[in-house]
């Protein structure tokens, strides 16, 4: 029942994955993209966006939490509400930062560190397509929506230490 | 409701591809020389001599210059080589950020590449270069002054037990040397450089 149900989110959510990486492989990149006002330069920004968006992730997680009652106290009737809005502000927080990575950066394997990166931005956007999609669907197993929840959070937090922490300790805490 | 998820996504791309529309008008805006890379410039009649870097260049005549200095925020060192127009540009740390860049500085405009795909656009003139470099998730700005000898960059080229061993040397005015020697694929710290027995780097002779 399950798989029957997941089939069609899990073929966008590969394809979304893959366009990603083989866009970012195929695209020169430009260095320069549109850019955000009120910051130094693209990079501090996609740091702070990053970070907002680590912020609004966390939230998610908690809230995710409260609602299966793993925290052991009653959820309050805002928490849904919470977890859906925090969810939709992160994922549009993320779009202009992955759009940077993209246009102007590409994929990498430079060192390590820009090959997980590179890796983890395109699953995470691939993962996120399948938990929206799998969201609607009536009669999933109950470690559906936590599984894919859980994936998306590990990759976002493996990008940001990826990115913006790496920014921070290298080039300091600017905006 | 059992709509709302689709449509966050809907959202979400909507706003990815104005994003990318927008990236792309900003591009064509910012480097209309690396966009025309068939463009070449005049020979000029009257070459400037190599030793003197003309920091103002009239226009159409070829550039030679060599400007070296050290990142904003200093976290790495960067030099740019140009002999008539032809322009090289290294950017090191000393441990194992490295990155070599070609490409050509024209009209006041440089814009060159790396092998990765990092992207250095900048201008110049008046005595100083600036510019940004980005790539590899990274991303530098600079503003440099002309370097005279014996500042300025240096690289070597050796082939030891089969590996080819790239070394670069930024020298910067306040005689501080940066090197990293790439063997093979792996950065390690140059040894000091010896400017007897390596040359200033000839642009037009890099592959």
């Amino acid at each position: 029942m399950t798989l029957k149900l997941l089939w069609a989110p899990l073929l966008l959510g590969a394809a979304v994955t893959v366009t990603l990486g083989v866009y970012a492989n195929l695209h020169s990149p430009t260095g320069i993209a549109v850019n955000l006002a009120g910051f130094s330069g693209p990079m501090p920004a996609k740091a702070w966006l990053a970070t907002a968006c680590l912020a609004l992730v966390l939230v998610q997680l908690v809230s995710a939490l409260v609602m299966y009652g793993k925290l052991g106290i009653e959820a309050p009737s805002w928490i849904p509400a919470l977890h859906r809005w925090s969810g939709r502000v992160a994922f549009l927080v993320a779009i202009p930062v992955a759009v940077h990575c993209l246009y102007a950066l590409g994929f990498s394997s430079f060192d390590t560190r820009t090959l997980v990166h590179s890796l983890l931005g395109c699953l995470v956007f691939g993962v996120f397509t399948v938990k929206m999609l799998a969201l609607p669907k009536h009669g999933l197993s109950g470690w559906v929506l936590p599984l894919l929840g859980g994936l998306v959070f590990v990759a976002f937090v493996g990008l940001w230490l990826t990115s913006s922490l790496w920014f921070f300790t290298t080039f300091g805490v600017k905006i | 409701m059992r709509r709302s998820p689709i449509l966050t996504l809907v959202y979400g791309l909507v706003l990815a591809v104005g994003l990318f529309i927008l990236s792309s008008v900003a591009v064509s805006k910012r480097v209309p020389s690396a966009a025309e890379p068939g463009r070449v410039a005049v020979p000029s009649t009257s070459p400037s001599p190599s030793s003197s870097p003309s920091p103002s260049p009239p226009p159409l005549a070829k550039v030679n210059a060599v400007w070296a200095g050290e990142v904003d925020g200093g976290g790495a060192s960067i030099a740019i080589s140009v002999k008539d127009g032809v322009a090289v540009a290294y950017l090191c740390d000393g441990k194992k950020t490295e990155v070599w860049l070609q490409g050509t500085a024209e009209n006041g405009k440089l814009s060159l590449v790396s092998k990765k795909g990092t992207v250095l656009t900048g201008t110049f003139g008046g005595g100083k270069a600036t510019g940004t470099i980005s790539g590899s998730g990274q991303s530098w700005s600079f503003t440099i002054a002309v370097a005279a000898p014996p500042s300025g960059l240096y690289r070597s080229t050796a082939n030891v037990r089969n590996a080819q061993v790239v070394c670069g040397w930024i020298r910067l005015a306040n005689g501080r040397t940066v090197g990293i020697c790439d063997n093979g694929g792996t950065p390690e710290a140059a040894p000091p450089l010896d400017t007897t027995r390596t040359s200033p780097i000839d642009p037009k002779a890099v592959t």
